[in-house]
């Protein structure tokens, strides 16, 4: 009996062990999962990566996480103002302001907005920002993205990022609350 | 017993009590309601429309219910009204309560095209005439949302053939308001199209409805137009205490992010009024940050309470409160609980919070019964009857809450009311691997009070209107006779 259990917990921690580590890296050239950086908040933390090489051009970051739960479940984003407030950019630095007006978007299939953003930061320094908030009925998937480049080179790479098939997954299967 | 054997024992007992534990609470159509201390006295299916906000006025020698709606379902956008035969999107349900054990269905004002949040007519107060400075005193007025693009002012005099008087259209939202029948300044939860949130406050002089003069647009610095960074939380609704008590409660938030904010109504008034960052800080008093998981949906003043406890302390005997409602808007408990806290708001720049409530998931297994299970809002009339007494707070799938809030500092619930599901309660669900599973339960999700002591308790889910009375030691809390 002991020994049953005993191989049942160790192949419980196997099968955590393999899940983490397969969280913890990404297959997605140039890019490496990171700890999501910023403390708790009203939503549960989401994931964050870092491309540091030249195929970025620059130090680009991305942070992505659902949020469930919103009321407006029919209309979807339907503003700039709208991604203002949910994108997460205030995470990285409540100072910010757009560089210009948003536009639609879709990310994993699903519509909404993206703005590019200047960001201040606490230390005085400047970073180029992109929020993008899209739907799924009363629920959004957010995803920002910062980095010491120009804002349309920081959109490129991210939202190459967020197009590569093993993303696109998981911010389903997140949202799917998986 | 081997150890397999005893393994096998304990699994199968687990399973057993794991499937019966999920399932034995779940609520079907012909079972009794469940209640401790309050009584069923009449009921009325308001022809299964999504209920939200019931105001019960008594008008002439009649009492009737004014009962905002949510928009349709997916399944029923515009539910058939039998008194014309037209399907009309939901938008007010007016019933004479006056019998509260038969009340009368009298008229459906539709509402705004949309489903759920995106249409209905869920807000609603009323004002006599006779009591707004500048009112036809004949006249009874409703004021009224209309789904999120506009605020509306009938004359209800005649409750079954109703007038509209006004409309305040162009937002591009609106919620829980306001109204001060005795000055007739109305605080309106809208959405001004230039503002950077959902929901800011538009005061209003309404003490003649059928010419409203706009005083002023008020929110939170950083909401206002042209502000950049951080959008700090869309208003929910206010309370004030008119013009003697000078005070304003605001509630933000609806289940994250919250704050009360305590603002001086007088300089909210007549104040600068240009919308700056600048101008927006000089109402205000304090501001209370709820935890990032909670919201204030309603925040229900409560001034010099006497507390038992402090009966004998030199200074502070008396404490001002405000009770802070959150809602719960996931289902299935998706989310950090949502429940009722009290604030103690004596010294108003160093408001703090007292104690909380929340009803024990364990005791009728709430998770896991279906639909949102937490608070969603309290009663709202400051009639004698019940004020500074009782607090009742509608909980969804818990039915509604009945509270001894006599001492604020240990609130105690007294009794509840989970009514009965019916074919019209709607379904609610959940997404698991990427499906749908779904789940019947009743979803209480407003309450109101009268003068009478009766309690209207509406459903979110299409279930209708439920008007309760205390029993037992529940009605010697609030000292009825």
């Amino acid at each position: 009996m002991r020994s049953s259990l005993t191989a049942f917990v160790v192949a419980i921690c196997m099968v955590t062990g393999i899940a983490g580590f397969q969280h913890a890296r990404s297959d997605i050239e140039g890019w490496r999962e990171i700890a999501w950086p910023f403390p708790r908040d009203g939503w549960p933390a989401g994931r964050a990566f870092r491309c540091a090489t030249e195929l970025c051009g620059d130090e680009i970051e991305v942070y992505v996480r659902p949020k469930a739960g919103f009321c407006n479940c029919d209309s979807g984003v339907r503003d700039d103002e709208e991604v203002d407030r949910v994108a997460d950019l205030d995470l990285m630095s409540e100072r910010f302001a757009p560089l210009a007006p948003g536009g639609a978007i879709r990310i994993a299939e699903l519509p909404g907005r993206l703005r590019t953003y200047d960001l201040k930061m606490s230390d005085g320094s400047r970073r180029a920002a992109i929020g993008i908030a899209v739907s799924r009925g009363c629920d959004l998937l957010v995803a920002v993205a910062q980095g010491r480049g120009e804002a349309a080179e920081v959109q490129r790479v991210a939202l190459e990022f967020l197009a590569t098939d093993a993303v696109t997954k998981w911010m389903i299967s997140a949202l799917d609350g998986r | 017993m081997t150890g397999h054997v005893k393994l096998a024992t304990y699994l199968g007992i687990s399973l057993i009590a794991c499937f019966t534990g999920a399932h034995a609470q779940q609520q079907v159509v012909g079972a009794p309601p469940e209640a401790s201390n309050m009584k069923l006295v009449g009921a009325n299916d308001l022809q299964a429309r999504s209920a939200y906000q019931p105001t019960i006025h008594h008008q002439g020698d009649r009492w009737i219910a004014y009962v905002g709606h949510h928009g349709g379902t997916d399944d029923i956008p515009a539910p058939v009204n039998p008194q014309t035969g037209k399907a009309e999107p939901n938008g007010t349900s007016i019933v004479d309560v006056t019998d509260p054990a038969q009340p009368k269905y009298l008229r459906h004002i539709p509402g705004q095209e949309g489903k759920y949040e995106a249409g209905g007519a869920q807000m609603v107060r009323i004002c006599d005439g006779k009591a707004l400075p500048k009112g036809d005193r004949n006249a009874v007025y409703m004021l009224r949302t209309f789904g999120g693009e506009a605020h509306e002012i009938w004359n209800v005099a005649d409750p079954a053939n109703p007038v509209l008087i006004t409309r305040l259209g162009g937002l591009k939202d609106t919620h829980k308001s306001w109204w001060e029948c005795e000055t007739g300044i109305a605080f309106l939860v809208s959405g001004a199209p230039d503002w950077r949130t959902r929901r800011m406050t538009q005061v209003y002089d309404l003490s003649d409805p059928a010419h409203p003069v706009k005083i002023r647009d008020f929110g939170l610095p950083g909401q206002e137009p042209g502000s950049t960074g951080a959008v700090p939380t869309e208003l929910h609704g206010p309370i004030s205490t008119g013009p003697e008590g000078n005070r304003i409660y605001f509630g933000y938030g609806t289940n994250k992010g919250g704050f009360l904010q305590i603002v001086d109504r007088d300089k909210l008034i007549n104040g600068p009024k240009e919308p700056t960052p600048e101008n927006l800080h000089v109402p205000e008093i304090s501001r209370l940050a709820m935890s990032a998981f909670n919201g204030a949906h309603t925040v229900f003043p409560m001034k010099a309470m006497p507390i038992a406890e402090f009966a004998h302390d030199k200074d502070g005997k008396a404490r001002d409160i405000v009770m802070i409602v959150d809602e719960a808007i996931l289902n299935e408990c998706n989310e950090p609980r949502q429940m009722v806290w009290f604030a103690d708001v004596t010294v108003e720049n160093r408001p703090m919070m007292i104690s909380s409530f929340t009803v024990p998931e364990a005791s009728g297994s709430f998770c896991e019964r279906g639909g949102r299970f937490g608070s969603h809002s309290s009663n709202e009339s400051m009639a004698p009857v019940f004020y500074k007494k009782m607090a009742f707070i509608a909980f969804f799938n818990a039915g509604v809450r009945a509270l001894d809030i006599r001492d604020p500092y240990h609130p105690v619930e007294v009794g509840y009311f989970i009514p009965s599901i019916t074919a019209a309660t709607d379904k609610r669900c959940v997404t698991i691997d990427g499906k749908d599973r779904c789940r019947v339960a009743i979803q209480t999700n407003n309450v109101e009070t009268d003068e009478r002591g009766y309690i209207y308790i509406v459903d979110r889910a299409n279930t209708g209107l439920h008007i309760l009375e205390l029993t037992g030691p529940a009605h010697a809390v609030a000292g009825l006779p």
